[in-house]
């Protein structure tokens, strides 16, 4: 094999694969960490999956994790498996640009907890992944931010999703083997849609957003991005649980993901909701035929699939997350707005711009409709084992056609499960006629990640080809 | 317009109350005409969430103890 090819084989395993070829000892981490270095020099001007590349201390840490391991000291099912993070998360002593001029010379003096777990764990931080600016934006695209656009792999000229952009392309296109996000609105699971990975919101409160730059702290999710369900599970067990630097902690343990992923889904009840009510967008043909067809595998699989009712409209939950997003994201950025709002690109200038108009009153108008509302939505999720819904309407559209863009962004199921704080997976369904990727999105009780896993794995292996890459 | 609609921020109001809340430097009539904009909609998303129907129905984000640091 030539040695491109050996590249790009080792960047195209999945988390897992390369965590039991190491522990095998039939690659090395170094190899892997020099493998995935090579793919960045020979992709990344293309498609911008870092900001942040740690080359030097990912092989200072592939070096330490290749004498452990040979010492017999192996730490688990990551131990010397390279990933990357979303800029909006703290590295100490390295730079967070959270993709915004405003951050341009800011060194972190702490280190996020779940990075801290995942060094526990063996995992290699290869670096600081793209983002939009400070996680927020519309899907309208400006270029008037700091750091070049990450590019869809599948297709250049299409759409990443956002705002965890540059993981969903890294882990699509093999410049990271799984990545973390964080998710406010659908920041982890839209472009998770858009670039065919799995995307996992967890339940809000399970894992721990400590040393991860706050949007909302009300609805703020932070979690993995990754190739396969497996991996998904694996890395949610590893940093997930009670963290006590997190004020929105559950204090519940992580807990076991990957041991029932082959269950299957016989006997349990999945709630397929297709109604989001007035002023919801169409489902593109594909998309739809798509999920229709994980809809098959799974009743083949012996689940029983019901029809599920919204108890309120898509609109409503936009509407009531977006007063709350845009009061407590305000709150949080209120000193960066009043003193150096210059610097800020549109996208996140406007959503200053609506905290800075909201009332006190329509913000806790928000929180008042918000309880009944989960309730209403709770109810409606406990009448199944699972939720089966589309993640976004259509596929990634063509940069340039920003309506597109914004339909995409704004528009997608995703929002529904930020308010509630239900864990919602994106899982890819297969790809629409123009190659581009196409999902479903998997929501469960709270706390259930397991069963969310469960049906998300048997939509995975009847439609995913985990070998089918992007050609780039 | 009649006298039940919602009226519109001006740019002057828009000006008033970015001074009153301390916007520094001043908005420009850009910036005036982007406040007016955004006022408008985040009036109108608002409008568009149900008030509820009794004065026991409290927020989501309702203060509980312990609280945590």
């Amino acid at each position: 094999m030539t040695a491109l090819g050996e590249q790009l084989s080792l960047t195209s395993l999945s988390a897992i694969e390369a965590g039991r070829l190491i522990a095998a000892r039939k690659i090395t981490p170094v190899e892997l960490v020099e493998a995935l270095v090579a793919r960045v020099e020979s992709v990344d001007d293309k498609l911008r999956s870092y900001i942040t590349l740690m080359a030097d201390t990912a092989l200072e840490a592939a070096r330490k994790a290749e004498i452990e391991i040979a010492a017999g000291r192996w730490r688990g099912p990551l131990h010397g498996v390279p990933y990357g993070v979303k800029d909006n998360y703290h590295v100490k002593g390295v730079r967070t640009t959270a993709g915004s001029r405003l951050m341009w010379d800011y060194v972190a003096d702490e280190t996020s907890t779940l990075i801290e777990r995942l060094e526990a764990a063996g995992a290699i931080l290869l670096g600081k992944m793209n983002t939009w600016e400070y996680g927020t934006g519309t899907g309208e695209i400006l270029e008037d931010l700091p750091f070049p656009l990450a590019r869809n792999p599948w297709n250049v000229e299409h759409f990443t999703g956002g705002s965890s952009t540059g993981v969903g392309v890294g882990v699509a296109a093999g410049t990271a083997l799984f990545g973390l996000g964080s998710d406010t609105g659908g920041s982890i699971r839209l472009p998770a849609a858009a670039t065919g990975v799995v995307g996992m919101k967890a339940t809000y409160g399970l894992v721990s957003r400590a040393g991860c730059l706050p949007n909302c702290w009300s609805l703020d999710v932070t979690g993995p991005l990754t190739w396969t369900v497996e991996d998904s599970a694996v890395i949610l067990e590893t940093i997930a649980g009670a963290d006590p630097r997190d004020p929105q902690s559950a204090g519940v343990p992580a807990g076991s993901y990957r041991q029932g992923l082959g269950s299957g889904v016989r006997g349990l009840v999945i709630g397929v909701i297709r109604d989001f009510g007035k002023n919801a967008p169409a489902l593109a043909p594909d998309v739809a035929a798509n999920l229709e067809a994980a809809e098959k595998a799974l009743a083949k699989a012996g689940a029983r699939l019901v029809t599920l009712a919204l108890p309120a409209p898509l609109s409503t939950y936009r509407s009531v997350s977006s007063v709350i997003n845009w009061g407590e994201s305000y709150s949080i950025h209120e000193k960066d707005f009043q003193e150096r709002r210059h610097l800020m690109g549109k996208a996140l200038r406007d959503k200053m711009t609506a905290g800075f108009m909201l009332r006190a009153a329509d913000f806790i108008a928000a929180q008042r409709q918000r309880r009944p509302l989960v309730a209403a939505t709770d109810a409606a999720m406990r009448t199944c084992d699972a939720v089966l819904t589309p993640c976004t309407f259509g596929t990634a559209p063509r940069f340039g056609n920003q309506e597109a863009l914004i339909e995409f962004t704004m528009h997608a199921a995703t929002s529904i499960f930020n308010l509630s704080g239900h864990p919602a997976i994106s899982v890819p369904t297969g790809f629409d006629a123009q190659g581009l990727p196409t999902s479903a999105q998997v929501a469960g009780r709270y706390f259930d990640e397991a069963t969310v896993y469960r049906v998300a794995k048997v939509i995975e292996d009847a439609l995913f080809d985990a070998s089918r890459r992007p050609a780039i | 317009m009649s006298k039940d609609e919602p009226k519109s921020w001006t740019p002057e109001q828009a000006a008033a109350y970015a001074a009153v809340y301390g916007l520094s430097p001043p908005p420009d009539k850009a910036e005036l005409e982007r406040l007016c904009a955004m006022g408008e909609r985040v009036a109108a998303t608002a409008r568009s969430i149900a008030r509820m129907p009794f004065k026991s129905d409290e927020p989501a984000s309702v203060f509980k103890v312990p609280l945590q640091k």
